[in-house]
């Protein structure tokens, strides 16, 4: 099989040098290779992709076009897990809007992609159907909370996929497999029929493995959804027609508060050559700080606001509905048991977390306060984009790490920092990018670029000039 | 010792939307059970809320109505509790910013008049029904979802008496913004009731009890009563009243302890976070006003200055919306006003009485009514007549002009020919002219008698009785 980018496979679909049938039989060959080596999957949709090219028409670019979902995105029919034992066995009865949109342009879903379970973690190590590894060194882990999509387009299986970032839960895994991640601003992409994490930071996001594809999939999902209020009804521009690669005078801050906690010196010389290269394309590229005490609050803050959101969101799984339900005596215990039997430790670890801190008498010192510190960070955010169209920083501060290795939880500054502040882009909505920009032993590492709120535009054009100049363009690894 | 009783109540009312407060399935009732559903009021993971702006109109209506402020920034709150009644396992309400604050309802109890303030008024979702058996339960979800309006009282009240008279008020105003069936019995309304008492004079407010359950505004006022002597036997007894939920038992006709209010849950109210702060169109806002009909109060207050009606015939009008309505309507046409209401209460009301219906079913329009009491008027029929005329309206839904036609129930008033058929009846009962010399009263009754036989009964029965005389009397002469 050839990995072809969308737009490579739309071509030789609608010029017929590539029979679709044929094309989808190599393509479960490689699934079923990679899903030995990779554990990405919790379902392989194989029949209904097949269904599904049968009938494709290649009139949209997006026809017949192989994808994968993450397993908290509604799928009608086909089990939506979350990757959790309290939704094992739970089919949909609707799609998620953007399943909807892609089934009209006639996109073909392969699969359904492994996560955290409930999208709450970064390793997708707690995945009911276990660890996702890692395309290029499957000793070490995608990363999550999506690591299931950024493996499978970080293997080359499928061209694109799509993910949930509710904290960096596309762009770091995009980062670790060597991908480009996006998530567009709040209220771009309709959230209706995703399976929550925290509302006010969820974000759909989108896995590619160049920014011509990115451009595409976003304008191809993006827009208004009456079923979901915070949709933005702002028309979706062009994104594709409109790229440039001239990025001349195009305005970039780099982010010392976050590079400066660099400790790795090949990346930290990998992030130096990015900005020489912005300067080289004529962009002007100059260094801003923001307070790091600020900065410090990220972690806390998140954690009170995402978990506090997440237990309510997540209170619906009772097993009273739907869901897996264990026996009881009364109505409670049924609820008892069922969600002590349903989650995972870390998820009820989170959940009493949530409560903790939305309970009236803590409230206003834990999850009000929260927002109020939200608000802050997003203040002194937006001060550096009243001179500045993109905010610069590394991706975070190491390489995948090993399976073993993987932990979510410290407390070092430099961890605290630098692995957190992607985050700045939940807080703010704004449209953050992940782009390759190197391999450090072996490994791909990346930058971010994150742009103004409804500018995904220009996030894409300094994407896309620099994805030309430096080479890392379709790259995947089948192998490792 | 004598107690003053404190009562403040909350009123829940659905609103008969065409669809539910977040989503768009339909608002129907008695449907086959889970029928008027979808993924949004099954609290399937995932879906989000969509505000129906019908909902926010009906609420705004109720608010005008209730003298409110109204809240033109229109924010949610999640509630966040278990209850398998709860598919989402939180309620969307509004709890930091009601649509409505401060308004009051006047009320009239023993002729006075009383001032309820209301403190607030807001939006919400209904919960799912349960049905509870032996060692299941059964659970209809077509009723989660439906939107709700809470409507809260300050603690005013001061007797079952007077919380009968503002739940009464209130549901004639439910009806009157056409926002609700406001029916206590199938609760599409329904209250709770807050209630402590104190020893008269003093300032001090006692432990009080929460009453649940109640569908009827009978109840509400039995059950108040029963439980405020309950309370003074307990407080005169030196026992301590517990907060608690009660609820009222029909069969008992007593408030019994439903649970005791030791664990409150905590509700961790914050804003709902998928709907963000709506900022109401202000010109909207002020539109909902002028869509506002005229409100019983206003409508008794016309009906006794303008149409002389009187207090009492004004308050029976405007107890029934559409008693109301229909003879609002029948005045357009018929300007006799004491005449069209004394119809209305007396001959449509034991109609409707009689036969067990109501001015909706009947197929009488204020259009006919005007024209048959138009006909009473002019003498074109009698009373009598029209009684019968009414009856062929009611059931049959005919033109009274026509029904007159085709029965031959006009009446002859036209004294020239009462005249003549007078004469010729004259002429041929010399007995009963002499009867009548003879001062046999009877006379006139039998000779009344032969002209309405003569005439089917179509002779003006007055005219007839004074022309009569007169030509007796000049025969006699």
């Amino acid at each position: 099989m050839i990995q072809y980018s969308i737009e490579e496979l739309h071509e030789l679909f609608t010029k017929r040098f590539l029979d679709p049938i044929q094309y989808y039989e190599e393509l479960f060959q490689e699934v079923n290779y990679q899903q030995k080596r990779l554990n990405a999957f919790v379902t392989i949709t194989q029949k209904k992709a097949y269904e599904d090219i049968q009938k494709a028409h290649f009139y949209h670019v997006l026809s017949g076009i192989p994808y994968a979902l993450k397993d908290n995105f509604h799928t009608k029919g086909i089990k939506t897990t979350a990757s959790s034992r309290m939704l094992e066995n739970y089919i949909p009865i609707y799609n998620a809007h953007v399943v909807d949109k892609l089934n009209q342009d006639e996109s073909c879903l392969i699969g359904k992609a492994s996560m955290d379970e409930l999208a709450m973690g970064g390793t997708n190590q707690s995945a009911l159907t276990g660890c996702v590894y890692n395309p290029w060194d499957s000793s070490r882990i995608a990363g999550g909370s999506s690591g299931g999509s950024a493996a499978l387009v970080g293997s080359g299986v499928i061209p694109f996929a799509l993910g949930t970032d509710t904290g960096d839960s596309v762009r770091k895994p995009a980062g670790y497999c060597g991908v480009v991640g996006f998530k567009p601003t709040w209220g771009r992409i309709s959230r209706y029929g995703v399976i929550p994490y925290a509302s006010s930071l969820d974000h759909v996001g989108i896995f590619t493995r160049n920014v011509r594809d990115m451009a595409i999939v976003t304008e191809a999902i993006a827009g208004r959804d009456d079923r979901d209020m915070t949709s933005s009804t702002k028309p979706v521009p062009q994104y594709i027609q409109n790229l440039n690669v001239n990025i001349k005078g195009v305005k970039i801050a780099v982010l010392k508060t976050v590079s400066d906690e660099m400790r790795n010196a090949q990346i930290k010389d990998n992030f130096e050559s990015i900005i020489q290269v912005l300067k080289d394309l004529g962009a002007i590229v100059e260094d801003v700080t923001m307070p790091k005490e600020l900065m410090k609050c990220i972690l806390p803050v998140y954690t009170i606001l995402a978990n506090s959101e997440a237990t309510s969101n997540h209170a619906c799984l009772d097993g009273i509905k739907y869901g897996t339900r264990q026996a009881g005596k009364t109505i409670e215990d049924v609820m008892i048991q069922s969600r002590t039997y349903g989650f995972g430790t870390h998820i009820k670890r989170r959940f009493i977390l949530g409560n903790l801190a939305l309970a009236t008498e803590n409230q206003e010192k834990m999850f009000r306060k929260a927002q109020k510190v939200r608000r802050l960070i997003v203040d002194e955010l937006n001060q550096i984009y009243q001179q500045y169209d993109i905010v610069l920083t590394p991706n975070c501060g190491s390489i995948a790490p090993k399976v073993n290795e993987a932990v979510d939880d410290r407390l070092s500054d430099e961890y605290i920092i630098l692995e957190n502040h992607l985050c700045l882009g939940n807080f703010a909505g704004l449209p953050s990018l992940t782009l390759p920009s190197g391999f450090v032993n072996h490994m791909p590492i990346a930058i971010n670029l994150m742009g103004r709120l409804f500018e995904e535009q220009t996030v894409f054009n300094v994407a896309y000039a620099l994805e030309n100049v430096l080479g890392f363009k379709n790259q995947f690894s089948r192998e490792g | 010792m004598n107690f003053e009783q404190i009562i403040g109540l909350e009123v829940h009312c659905e609103l008969k939307t065409n669809s539910k407060m977040f989503s768009g399935s339909p608002v129907t009732f008695g449907k086959e059970p889970n029928t008027q559903v979808n993924e949004i009021d099954l609290g399937m993971t995932g879906t989000l809320p969509a505000v129906n702006k019908k909902a926010v109109e009906f609420a705004i209506k109720v608010c005008y109505a209730l003298h409110m402020d109204i809240d033109e920034l229109l924010c949610f709150d999640r509630k966040n509790y278990y209850y398998s009644d709860l598919p989402k396992g939180f309620q969307i309400t509004q709890e930091r910013r009601p649509i409505g604050r401060n308004g009051y309802l006047d009320i009239v109890v023993d002729g006075k008049m009383k001032r309820i303030a209301i403190e607030r008024l807001h939006l919400e979702e209904d919960t799912a029904k349960q049905f509870h058996f032996e060692d299941y339960s059964l659970i209809d979800y077509n009723r989660a979802g439906i939107p709700l309006i809470e409507i809260v009282t300050k603690p005013d009240i001061r007797s079952g008496e007077e919380a009968s008279a503002y739940l009464e008020k209130l549901r004639q105003i439910f009806i009157y913004t056409d926002v609700s069936d406001a029916k206590m019995e199938e609760g599409s309304m329904r209250c709770d009731v807050n209630l402590s008492i104190r020893p008269l004079q003093s300032q001090q407010l006692g432990i009080r009890t929460e009453i649940k359950n109640l569908n009827s505004i009978s109840h509400v006022q039995k059950a108040i009563e029963f439980e405020a002597l309950r309370q003074e036997k307990e407080y005169l007894q030196g026992r301590s009243i517990m907060q608690e939920t009660r609820r009222f038992d029909e069969s008992l006709q007593e408030t019994v302890t439903m649970r005791v209010k030791g664990d409150a849950v905590d509700y961790k109210y914050y804003t709902e976070p998928n709907i963000l702060p709506i900022r109401l169109d202000h010109q909207w806002v002020l539109d909902i006003k002028k869509k506002l009909p005229i409100l019983p109060d206003q409508r008794e207050k016309n009906y006794i200055e303008n149409d002389k009606l009187s207090q009492a015939d004004a308050h029976i009008l405007v107890s029934h919306k559409e008693l109301s309505d229909f003879y609002d309507q029948t005045i357009q046409e018929c300007s006799h006003y004491q005449f069209v209401c004394h119809w209305l209460l007396g001959e449509v009301q034991a109609y409707l009485n009689k036969h067990k219906t109501t001015l909706n079913e009947v197929k009488l329009t204020p259009h006919f009514l005007a024209k048959l009491l138009n006909f009473i008027q002019d003498e074109t029929i009698s009373s009598k007549q029209a009684k019968k005329v009414f009856e062929y309206i009611i059931i049959d839904g005919k033109d009274p002009e026509i029904i007159i036609a085709e029965k031959g129930l006009k009446q002859i008033s036209d004294e020239n020919i009462l005249n003549d058929l007078i004469n010729e009846i004259l002429d041929i009962n010399e007995q009963s002219i002499l009867d009548y010399k003879n001062g046999k009263d009877r006379a006139i009754k039998f000779l009344v008698g032969q002209v309405m036989k003569k005439t089917n009964g179509q002779a003006n029965p007055q005219k007839t009785n004074q022309i009569l005389i007169q030509l007796l009397k000049e025969r006699i002469d």
